[in-house]
């Protein structure tokens, strides 16, 4: 009995270990479908309460904010491969050398050389990957809606709301690890075009490869108070045979990132909570 | 002239995580630990090309035929330099990517300049 204790606690203490190691930049779990006001499956499995419509501005159209309540976001979103309405991988037009960099990758050693567990910021589908999750602030008056993030280098993006075009893709334009994006409203739906991307990050979580020819459509609809859904084009000739399509959705965050009530991003710096040091000097 | 190489190397000398053979190379080949010649690589990828130069500079070789073989991660790099004599000398490079998920990925092979076959060692710069 004394033995199976001793067993026990050591391959819990393994497990948390593990837990630490995986999660890297991870901060304490989300709390996306906690309860909140009256949405959410509640930590002790209780029926969830159907979500409220989503909320919209004076304008009439669907807000990505937090509406009325002022508080809440996203937290991090699933999948490009798989599931419901995805591509499977095996269909994933990869070049052949995307394809088997991306097997490589994967592999327990591979996510070690993942630049986000550097602290580098996570351009593409990945940013709305993270933990610590985002929000999306609208300035009309600026015709810009800003992107923050709440993870990794709590880095945020703008999105052009004008009507200017993308700049010109040649020798001077310097690439970015977030792109550079414009966006307009299709009805309820926020769509957004983006180039301009460096090659110094893993666009996707597993590590999907790109090129500095990355062109990404995104679409950005919420269909009800509580999920975002986040559909992108990826348009990479050098890394893909053909463009393709993935989706995933985002839950609204009602807690903090620890659990605690507030429901707001709280502060966090990959830099000064790195957990993957040792990683650095590889 | 040395201005630009410098800004040669300033936009291409960075992190690269998409094509694995895409940035700036550096290392050295030779037959012995103490007889080693620096080498540098600049390689490039259009999507359907492998395309570069060896040791940018007054000495430039241009690379005249470049494949990676992305299951094995085998490299094969062709070119010509100039011996002393002016004669041209055809280089050979074939080698493995080794720690490809790594920015500091490393191709180890050899170099082979006429009839002189050598090991090489090349690591991808930051």
């Amino acid at each position: 009995m004394r033995l199976r204790t001793l067993l026990g606690g050591a391959m819990l203490a393994v497990s948390m270990l593990c837990g630490v190691a995986v999660l890297a930049q991870d901060t304490p779990g989300p709390s996306a479908g906690t309860p909140g006001p009256g949405k959410g499956k509640g930590a002790k499995g209780k029926a969830k309460a159907p979500s409220q419509p989503a909320p919209r501005n004076k304008d009439g159209r669907v807000s990505l904010g937090p509406g009325a309540a002022g508080t809440g976001f996203w937290g991090g979103g699933g999948s490009i491969i798989g599931g419901a309405g995805n591509l499977a991988l095996e269909a994933v037009p990869f070049q052949p050398w995307a394809r088997v960099l991306y097997d490589a990758r994967r592999t327990n050693q591979g996510q070690e050389d993942d630049p986000h567990v550097r602290c580098m910021p996570p351009g593409g589908p990945r940013g709305f990957q993270t933990p610590n999750g985002f929000e999306f602030l609208e300035q009309p008056e600026l015709k810009r809606i800003y992107v923050v993030f709440g993870g990794g280098p709590r880095s945020w993006r703008v999105i052009y709301m004008d009507g200017r075009k993308l700049p010109a893709n040649d020798e001077d334009r310097v690439p970015t690890y977030l792109g550079y994006s414009t966006g307009h409203w299709e009805g309820d739906t926020l769509v957004v075009e983006s180039e301009g991307y460096n090659e110094k990050f893993w666009m996707h979580r597993g590590g999907l490869p790109h090129t500095d020819a990355l062109h990404l459509t995104e679409k950005f609809s919420r269909p009800d108070f509580d999920t975002l859904k986040y559909e992108v084009t990826i348009n990479d000739p050098k890394a893909y045979t053909r463009p393709w399509t993935g989706s995933f959705t985002v839950p609204w965050t009602y807690t903090n990132w620890d659990g605690t009530p507030g429901g707001e991003i709280q502060e966090y710096f990959c830099q000064d909570y790195e957990r993957d040091v040792q990683l650095f000097d590889k | 002239m040395k201005l630009a190489l410098a800004l040669l190397f300033a936009a291409t000398a960075f992190a690269q995580e998409g094509h694995p053979l895409v940035g700036s190379w550096h290392g050295s080949w030779g037959t012995t630990p103490t007889q080693q010649t620096d080498a540098t690589f600049v390689l490039k990828w259009d999507g359907v090309n492998i395309t570069g130069m060896i040791n940018p500079g007054f000495d430039v070789i241009k690379i005249q035929k470049a494949t990676l073989d992305a299951p094995t991660w085998t490299v094969h790099l062709e070119g010509d330099t100039k011996d002393a004599a002016g004669k041209t000398v055809h280089i050979v490079i074939e080698g493995k990517i080794e720690n490809v998920t790594n920015v500091h990925r490393r191709i180890v092979g050899t170099w082979t300049q006429g009839t002189v076959k050598a090991p090489l060692k090349m690591t991808h710069d930051d």
